[in-house]
C-alpha cells in the first residue's frame, strides 16, 4: 500500500480524484460538525491558542441540515469529475486500475447515491428548529420532538456510511486483484449493512438489518474461503495472472473449480440471484426507500462488476463453452421466474420492487450466460457485455426513482402496503405518472430505456444462438430441437416479462383508479419531487432518441476498455 | 347557464391556439403545407390530455366552469387545425407557388421491414425492403374535404358547449365525449391527408371507433349500446372488404402509396400493364368500404339508429366526418378510371355498380323518410338519400371519365364534391338546429314536469316515456325559437335545392349530367337517372313536412309554451352556418366552384365563369336537360313542398309572431287547403316504410340463423379452452407464487441454509461439468 502514497503526483490525483472527494468528504463530515471555539493553552505559558475542535459549535455550523449537504454536495463533484474525467486511464499502485470502465460504475454509484441523499431530505429530515420537549408537552408531542432531536443527532452517521459505501463501491469497480476487490466489496457491503438498520427503533429495520448481515457474513466467509482455494492454486489473486493460469489449465483444478463456485455464492448474493436472495427482500422492505433504492441499483451493480470481473475475465476459456455455463444459466432461469413468481401476490410495494430487482437480477444473469456459451465472437460478446451495462446504467433511474416515489409516501410513515400507492393519482399527478413511467420501463414497455436494455439482452442472446437451428429446417418444431439451449434462456425472459407485466401494471392500476384513504398532499420536497421527475424524463430520453444513443456509445466504448483489460 | 358575458370569457385559452398559425407563417417563416402535420398531430397530443385531466379533476369547478370539462382544449385544438386548413386554402387559392396538381410533405419512414423470399430450400432475405411512411398529400379534394372537416368540428365542437355541458345527465362524464370527439376529428382529418392508402385506412378505423364510442356514450340505455353495436359491426362489414382491395391493390402496384399509385394507374409492379378486370374487383371492394362507411344500400341500416348519440355527435358524423369518407374514398379513384390521363379503360361496369347503389338509396331512403316522426330520424334518412346523390353523381362522372368524356365527367365529379359541400353544411346546421329544438324542448319538459309535481301529489308519475325528438308533439315552435326556424329553414331549402341556394348548384348539376349519361352514352344509367329525378320531389315533401310538423301550425302540446331559445354557445354556430348555406352555395357556384373542384386543368376565376355556370344551370344547349332541369325544379320546389304544406301546414295560433320571411312561408302553408292522410298512413306501404322497409328484420334474421350460433360457438371455446389455459395459467401462478413465498420463511437459519443447498448444487454442476 506504500506504493500508492510514495507514488501519488498529480496525475494519479486527477486519476482518483473521485475517490479522493469521497474521502475528503468523509473526513469533512467528521470534522465539520465537531468545529468549536476550543482553545488550548501552550503547556507553561498563559498562551492559549485555538484548535477549532471542541468547545462551544460556531453557529454557522451548528446546522443538523449540514451533513446531508456536505455529502450531496460531494456525491454531485464526485460524479461530475468521474463525468469530465472519464477517458482517462491509468494504473494506480498495485491493485487498482482506472478505465472508462471503472469511472462509467463511479459514475453509477455516486448518481444513485445522490439521488438516496437527496431523497433522504424527505425521509430522514433534519429539522433545525427542533427544540427540546417541555413538561407541559403531552406525550405524543414530547416524542415527535424527541424523534425530532434523534433524527438531528444521526444525520452525521448516516450520511458517513452513504460515503463509505461510494467510497467502497468505486475503489471495487477499479480492482485488479480479488483480494482488493473483495476488500472494497466488504467496505461497501459492511456499511450497507448499517444502512438497512438504520432505523433501529422500528422493530422491523434492526431486524431486516440483522438477518441481511448474518446471511451476507456467512456469504462472505465462503467467499473469503473460496479466494483462498483460487490462492492455494495459482499463488497469486490478481486477476490477469489468474486468467493466464486458467487459460493454461487442461483439466479444471478441482481447487480452481471450487474456489470458484464459492465465489460465485459470494457474489450471487450480491446481485441478488436465487437461492441466495431470500435476505434481500427482508432488507428491502426493512430500509428506508432510498438505502433499499441503493441496494437494488448501486449494491447490485456492484455485484455485476465482480461478477463480470470473476465470470468474463478470470474464467472465461478462449474458446468453447465456459464451465460456469450450465450453472449460470439455471441460476439465471431459477431467479428470474423466482422473482417474478413471488412479486405476484406480493402486498408490499418495497416487496414487489425488490422481487422485481430479484428478476431483473436473472435477466442479466442470462445475457452473462450467453457470453459464456462460447458461440459469441468477440463483437457479439461486447454487444450483450454493453446491454447488461446498460441495463444496470438506466436501472438508476427507474428503479431508484420508483424507490424515490415510495420514499415520498415513506415520509408520512406509509409504503408499505399496496393500499397506500391507491388514488396517488388524484393526490399527486406528477409524481403518479412518473410512478407509472417507471413501472412500465421496469416491465419493458417501448419506448422506455427499461425496453431498449431488455431488448438488446435478449436480442444478443438470440443472436448468438439463433443461428445454431437448422437453416433448412422444415417446421418450427424440429428447429427448436436443434437449436442452442441458451436459445432458450432469450424465451425465458420473454415468458418472465409477461409474467411481470401483472404485477407493475397493477400499481398503475392501484395508483390511478382506486380513490384515496387521505386527500393530504403528499410532503413537500422541491428537490425529491424534482429528482423524481428528472428521474422519469430521462428514463424516456434514455429509451429512444439521441440522449439514448450516446449512452449507448459511452456504455460501448467503456465495455470494449473492460474486454481488452 | 351564467351570466353570457362571462361566457365568452372562457373562449380566452382558444387565443394562443389561433396564434400558432400566423406565428408559424411570419415569424418561423413556414409553408402552410409544412405546417400541414400539426392539423392531426395537435389533436392528437389533446386527446389524452382531455381524458387524463377529466380523470383527476372530476368534479372540480374550476375544470367543470372555466374549462367545460375539457371543451375548451378541444374548441383549442379544433381551432388550429382550422386555422392551418384555411391558411393551406388560402395558398392554393392564391396560387401560391409550391401547389400544382397536388403536393406532397417528404414522408418519414415508419416502418421499414425486409421482405423474405424462400429460393430453393432457403428462406432468404430478398434485396429490396419495403417502407411504409408517414406524409402528407394534399390536392384539391383534399383541401374540400379538409375545410368542410375542420370548419364543421370547429362549430360542433363550439356547439357542444352550450349543448353537452348545460343538460345534468352529461355531468362528469363530458370529458369523455369532449377527448373522443376530438379523437374523432383526429381520425377524419389523418384520413384526408393520408398519402397513402394504409394510413387512409388506419385513420378510417379510428374514425369506427370512435363512432362506436360516441354514438354508445349513453352506453347505460340500451338502445345507445345497440346502437353502437349495430354502427360498429356494420360498417366492419365494408371495412373488411376494403381491407381486401388494398390487398389487391398492393399486388397490383407493389405498393399503397398515392405517388406511387397514381404516378401511372395503368402500368402496375415492374412495369406491366394493369389488367382492367384485376382492378375492377380492387376497386369494387373499395367502394364496398366506403358504401358501409356512408350508409348506403345494403349496408345502410345503421345510420338512423346512430342517433342515439348525442345531437352534437349526429352532426359530427352526418355533416362533417365519417359519411363524407366514403366519397372521400370514391373520389380518390377518379386516377383510375381517367383514361384522358394514364387510368385503365373497361371499368364502365364499375362506373354503373355506383351510380345504382346510389340512385337506389337515394329512393328508398327518401321513402322511408316521409313517415319519421323523429326530426334526428328524418334528418338521417334525408343524409343517406344526399349522399346517394353524391354517389350517383360520382358514379356518372366515372362512367364518362371511363369512356373518355373527360370534361363532362370532370363536371359532374365537380358538381358532386359541391354538393358534399353543400350538404354537410346544411346538415351540420339542420343537426345543431334540431339539437337546440330537442334541447329546449327538454328543458321546457323539465320545467312543466317541476311546475307540475310541484301542485300535484301524483308522485308515481315520472315522464319516463318522454321523447323531446318527436314531432308531434311540437308545432308552432316558430314563435318560439326564431334563430332555430329560420337557420331550420334556410337549412331545408338547401337540401331541397330551391333555386339559388346552396344545393341547388350541386342537385341541378347531378341529375343534369345523370341524365346526360343515361341520354348520350349508356341506356342502362336510365334507373338511377329516374330514381335521383323522383327523389328531388320527394326530398321537397320530407323536408318541408318536417320543418312544417316542428315550427308551423298549432302548438302539439303544452310543453311548446315553454320553450325558449335560452342556452348560450348553441345560437352562434347556427347564425355563422345559416350565412354559409344561404350565400355560400350561390358565391361559390358563381365562382366556379364545380369546375374547381372537379377538374385538375381549371385554374381561372373569371366573370365569364359566372355567366356560364347560370347558362349550365338554367338554360342548357341540350333540349333534353333543359327539360330536365326545369323538371327538377318544378317538382322539388312546387310539387313536394305543396304536398306536404297540404298535410301538415297550418298557421301560427294567434297572437303569436315569429320573424317574417318564417311567417310568410306558415302562412303560404295553409293556402293550399287540407288533406287528411290517416287511411294512407295505414296502409301497408305506410307500414314497410315504418319498419324501414323490413331490411333490419331481414338482417336480425339471417344473422340470427347464421352467425350468432358461430358466435356462441366460438364463445364457448373462447371461455372454456382460451380463457380456460389463460385462467389455469393465472392460478397456477398465484398458487406458485404462494409457494415460493412460502420458502422466503423469514428466519435468517433457512435462508442460510438455502445458500448452503445452492453451493453445493453449484458444486455438483461444476464438477459434473469438468468431469
Amino acid at each position: 500500500m506504500s506504493s500508492i502514497i510514495t507514488d501519488m503526483d498529480l496525475a494519479t490525483t486527477q486519476l482518483i480524484l473521485p475517490e479522493l472527494l469521497l474521502l475528503g468528504g468523509i473526513i469533512a463530515m467528521i470534522l465539520v460538525p465537531n468545529l468549536g471555539d476550543a482553545t488550548m493553552r501552550i503547556p507553561l505559558t498563559r498562551v492559549r491558542i485555538p484548535i477549532l475542535i471542541g468547545g462551544t459549535r460556531f453557529a454557522s455550523i451548528n446546522n443538523p441540515k449540514l451533513p446531508n449537504q456536505i455529502a450531496t454536495t460531494v456525491l454531485a463533484l464526485a460524479f461530475l469529475t468521474s463525468f469530465l474525467f472519464l477517458g482517462e486511464h491509468g494504473e494506480v499502485g498495485n491493485s487498482l486500475q482506472v478505465d472508462e470502465f471503472s469511472r462509467l460504475f463511479t459514475l453509477l454509484f455516486t448518481a444513485a447515491l445522490f439521488l438516496a441523499s437527496v431523497a433522504t431530505t424527505a425521509r430522514l429530515p433534519a429539522r433545525p428548529r427542533a427544540s427540546v420537549p417541555l413538561d407541559t408537552d403531552s406525550t405524543t408531542h414530547s416524542d415527535a420532538k424527541v424523534n425530532a432531536l434523534i433524527d438531528n443527532r444521526r444525520q452525521v452517521d448516516f450520511h458517513i456510511l452513504l460515503l463509505t459505501t461510494g467510497l467502497g463501491m468505486s475503489l471495487m469497480a477499479m480492482a485488479t486483484n480479488l483480494f482488493m476487490l473483495f476488500v472494497c466489496l466488504e467496505l461497501a457491503s459492511l456499511s450497507s449493512y448499517i444502512l438497512v438498520a438504520f432505523h433501529k427503533e422500528t422493530d422491523v429495520g434492526g431486524e431486516a438489518g440483522m438477518k441481511y448481515f448474518i446471511v451476507g457474513s456467512v456469504v462472505s466467509a465462503v467467499g473469503i474461503y473460496g479466494m483462498s482455494l483460487l490462492y492455494l492454486w495459482n499463488g497469486s489473486l490478481d486477476m490477469a495472472n489468474l486468467a493466464a493460469s486458467w487459460k493454461g489449465m487442461e483439466v479444471i483444478d478441482p481447487f480452481a473449480a471450487i474456489g470458484v463456485g464459492l465465489m460465485l455464492v459470494a457474489f450471487g448474493f450480491k446481485v441478488g440471484a436465487a437461492p441466495f436472495h431470500l435476505a434481500v427482500p427482508d432488507a428491502y422492505a426493512g430500509a428506508s426507500s432510498p438505502i433499499a433504492g441503493v441496494l437494488a441499483t448501486a449494491s447490485k451493480a456492484m455485484g455485476f462488476v465482480a461478477l463480470m470481473r470473476l465470470l468474463l475475465v478470470v474464467t472465461m476459456p478462449s474458446a468453447g463453452q465456459a464451465s460456469w455455463l450450465l450453472v449460470l444459466a439455471l441460476v439465471a432461469v431459477v431467479t428470474m421466474t423466482w422473482g417474478n413468481l413471488a412479486a405476484l401476490t406480493s402486498d408490499n410495494p418495497k416487496r414487489v420492487l425488490a422481487y422485481s430487482s430479484v428478476a431483473h437480477a436473472g435477466y442479466m444473469l442470462a445475457a452473462l450466460a450467453a457470453i459464456g456459451s462460447g458461440l459469441a465472437d468477440s463483437d457479439t460478446s461486447a454487444l450483450i457485455a454493453t446491454a447488461v451495462v446498460f441495463h444496470l446504467c438506466v436501472l438508476v433511474l427507474f428503479k431508484m426513482g420508483a424507490f424515490l416515489v415510495l420514499s415520498m409516501l415513506e415520509a408520512e410513515g406509509r409504503g408499505h402496503r399496496m393500499e397506500d400507492l391507491h388514488g396517488l393519482a388524484r393526490r399527486d399527478p406528477v409524481i403518479a405518472t412518473s410512478m407509472f413511467v417507471f413501472m412500465l420501463s421496469l416491465a419493458g414497455v417501448p419506448p422506455l430505456s427499461g425496453f431498449l436494455s431488455k431488448l438488446l439482452m435478449i436480442n444478443g442472446i438470440v443472436n448468438v444462438s439463433a443461428g445454431t437451428g437448422s437453416a433448412s429446417a422444415a417446421t418450427a418444431l424440429s428447429w427448436a430441437q436443434g437449436v442452442d439451449p441458451v436459445f432458450w434462456l432469450a424465451i425465458a425472459i420473454v415468458l418472465n416479462s409477461a409474467l411481470s407485466l401483472f404485477y407493475y401494471l397493477r400499481i398503475g392500476l392501484v395508483m390511478f383508479f382506486e380513490s384515496p384513504d387521505t386527500e393530504n398532499p403528499l410532503v413537500h420536497s422541491p428537490s425529491l419531487k424534482m429528482a423524481i421527475i428528472a428521474c422519469a424524463v430521462l428514463t424516456l430520453l434514455f429509451g429512444i432518441g439521441p440522449l439514448s444513443d450516446s449512452l449507448l456509445d459511452m456504455v460501448g466504448s467503456a465495455v470494449d476498455s473492460f474486454m481488452r483489460s | 347557464m351564467s351570466d353570457t358575458k362571462n361566457e365568452w370569457e372562457l373562449l380566452v385559452p382558444i387565443i394562443p391556439f389561433l396564434l400558432v398559425a400566423p406565428s408559424l407563417k411570419f415569424l418561423a417563416g413556414w409553408e402552410s403545407v409544412e405546417a400541414a402535420f400539426l392539423i392531426v398531430v395537435v389533436p392528437l397530443l389533446i386527446f389524452p390530455a382531455i381524458l387524463v385531466l377529466g380523470q383527476l379533476y372530476n368534479g372540480n369547478e374550476t375544470w367543470k366552469n372555466r374549462y367545460k370539462e375539457g371543451g375548451i382544449f378541444a374548441l383549442g385544438s379544433l381551432a388550429l387545425s382550422l386555422s392551418i386548413a384555411i391558411w393551406i386554402l388560402y395558398d392554393y387559392i392564391v396560387g401560391s407557388a409550391h401547389f400544382e396538381a397536388h403536393s406532397v410533405v417528404d414522408p418519414f419512414s415508419w416502418l421499414t421491414f425486409d421482405v423474405i423470399e424462400q429460393t430453393g430450400a432457403q428462406w432468404e432475405v430478398s434485396t429490396g425492403f419495403t417502407d411504409i411512411g408517414v406524409g402528407v398529400w394534399i390536392d384539391s379534394v383534399t383541401l374540400m374535404l379538409l375545410f368542410v372537416a375542420t370548419f364543421l368540428c370547429f362549430l360542433i365542437c363550439w356547439f357542444s358547449l352550450g349543448y353537452m355541458n348545460t343538460d345534468k345527465i352529461n355531468e362528469d362524464s363530458n370529458h369523455r365525449f369532449y377527448g373522443e370527439f376530438v379523437l374523432f376529428a383526429i381520425g377524419m382529418f389523418g384520413m384526408v391527408l393520408a398519402d397513402n392508402f394504409l394510413w387512409l385506412f388506419i385513420f378510417w378505423e379510428i374514425m369506427g371507433l370512435c363512432s362506436y364510442l360516441l354514438i354508445g356514450f349513453y352506453y347505460w340505455k340500451d338502445s345507445a349500446a345497440y346502437a353502437a353495436k349495430k354502427a360498429f359491426l356494420t360498417t366492419r362489414v365494408g371495412d373488411v372488404f376494403l381491407m381486401v382491395g388494398l390487398l389487391i391493390l398492393y399486388d397490383i402496384y407493389g405498393s399503397l402509396d398515392f405517388a406511387v399509385i397514381f404516378d401511372d394507374p395503368s402500368t402496375g409492379v415492374g412495369g406491366m400493364m394493369v389488367e382492367s378486370s384485376e382492378l375492377f374487383w380492387a376497386l369494387l371492394m373499395l367502394f364496398i368500404g366506403a358504401v358501409g362507411k356512408s350508409a348506403q344500400f345494403p349496408l345502410h341500416v345503421w345510420l338512423p339508429d346512430a342517433m342515439e348519440g348525442p345531437t352534437p355527435v349526429s352532426a359530427l358524423i352526418h355533416a362533417a366526418t365519417m359519411v363524407n369518407a366514403g366519397l372521400y374514398l370514391v373520389v380518390r379513384m377518379v386516377p383510375f378510371v381517367d383514361i384522358h390521363v394514364n387510368g385503365v379503360a373497361g371499368l364502365e361496369n364499375f362506373a354503373l355498380i355506383v351510380a345504382w347503389i346510389g340512385g337506389i338509396t337515394a329512393f328508398m331512403a327518401a321513402a322511408i323518410a316521409f313517415v319519421q316522426n323523429d326530426i334526428k330520424k328524418v334528418l338521417a334518412y334525408s343524409t343517406m338519400s344526399q349522399l346517394a346523390y353524391i354517389f350517383t353523381g360520382l358514379g356518372a362522372g366515372l362512367l364518362f371519365l371511363n369512356i373518355g368524356e373527360h370534361h363532362a365527367g370532370y363536371f359532374v365529379i365537380g358538381a358532386s364534391m359541391f354538393h358534399l359541400f353543400n350538404h354537410a353544411m346544411a346538415k351540420g346546421m339542420l343537426f345543431m338546429a334540431s339539437g337546440s329544438v330537442i334541447h329546449e324542448v327538454h328543458h321546457a319538459h323539465d320545467h312543466v314536469r317541476e311546475l307540475s309535481d310541484k301542485y300535484s301529489t301524483n308522485e308515481g308519475d315520472d315522464h319516463g316515456d318522454f321523447d323531446p325528438q318527436d314531432m308531434r308533439i311540437m308545432g308552432g315552435l316558430a314563435a318560439r325559437m326564431p334563430v332555430t326556424a329560420t337557420a331550420m329553414m334556410l337549412g331545408s331549402m338547401s337540401i331541397i335545392g330551391i333555386p339559388l341556394i346552396g344545393g341547388f348548384w350541386s342537385k341541378e348539376g347531378i341529375i343534369a349530367e345523370t341524365w346526360a349519361a343515361c341520354l348520350h352514352e349508356e341506356p342502362l344509367m336510365f334507373v338511377p337517372a329516374l330514381l335521383v329525378l323522383a327523389t328531388a320531389g320527394m326530398t321537397g315533401f320530407y323536408m318541408t313536412r318536417m320543418w312544417l310538423m316542428t315550427f308551423a301550425g298549432p302548438p302539439k302540446s303544452e310543453i311548446v309554451g315553454h320553450v325558449h331559445e335560452a342556452t348560450p354557445w348553441i345560437k352562434e354556430p347556427l347564425i355563422i352556418l345559416s350565412v354559409i348555406t344561404a350565400l355560400g352555395g350561390f358565391a361559390l357556384a358563381l365562382f366556379g366552384a364545380v369546375e374547381y373542384l372537379g377538374d385538375p386543368e381549371y385554374d381561372h376565376l373569371s366573370f365569364h365563369g359566372i355567366l356560364y355556370t347560370l347558362e349550365h344551370a338554367f338554360l342548357p344547349e341540350d333540349t333534353n336537360l333543359r327539360l330536365v332541369g326545369w323538371t327538377t325544379i318544378l317538382i322539388a320546389m312546387v310539387i313536394g313542398p305543396v304536398m306536404a304544406s297540404r298535410i301538415h301546414g297550418g298557421r301560427l295560433i294567434d297572437g303569436v309572431e315569429a320573424s317574417p320571411l318564417v311567417s310568410w312561408l306558415v302562412d303560404l302553408s295553409s293556402r293550399f287547403g287540407s288533406q287528411d292522410v290517416s287511411e294512407l298512413a295505414d296502409s301497408q306501404l305506410a307500414e314497410a316504410l315504418q319498419r324501414r322497409l323490413y331490411f333490419d328484420d331481414l338482417y336480425e334474421i339471417t344473422l340470427a340463423k347464421t352467425a350468432i350460433p358461430l358466435a356462441g360457438l366460438s364463445a364457448w371455446f373462447d371461455k372454456n379452452v382460451i380463457d380456460g389455459v389463460i385462467k389455469q395459467i393465472e392460478s397456477n401462478s398465484a398458487s406458485g407464487s404462494v409457494q415460493v413465498r412460502r420458502i422466503t420463511t423469514g428466519s435468517a437459519r433457512d435462508y442460510i441454509l438455502m445458500a448452503a443447498v445452492g453451493m453445493l448444487s453449484i458444486f455438483a454442476l461444476l464438477w459434473g461439468v469438468s468431469a
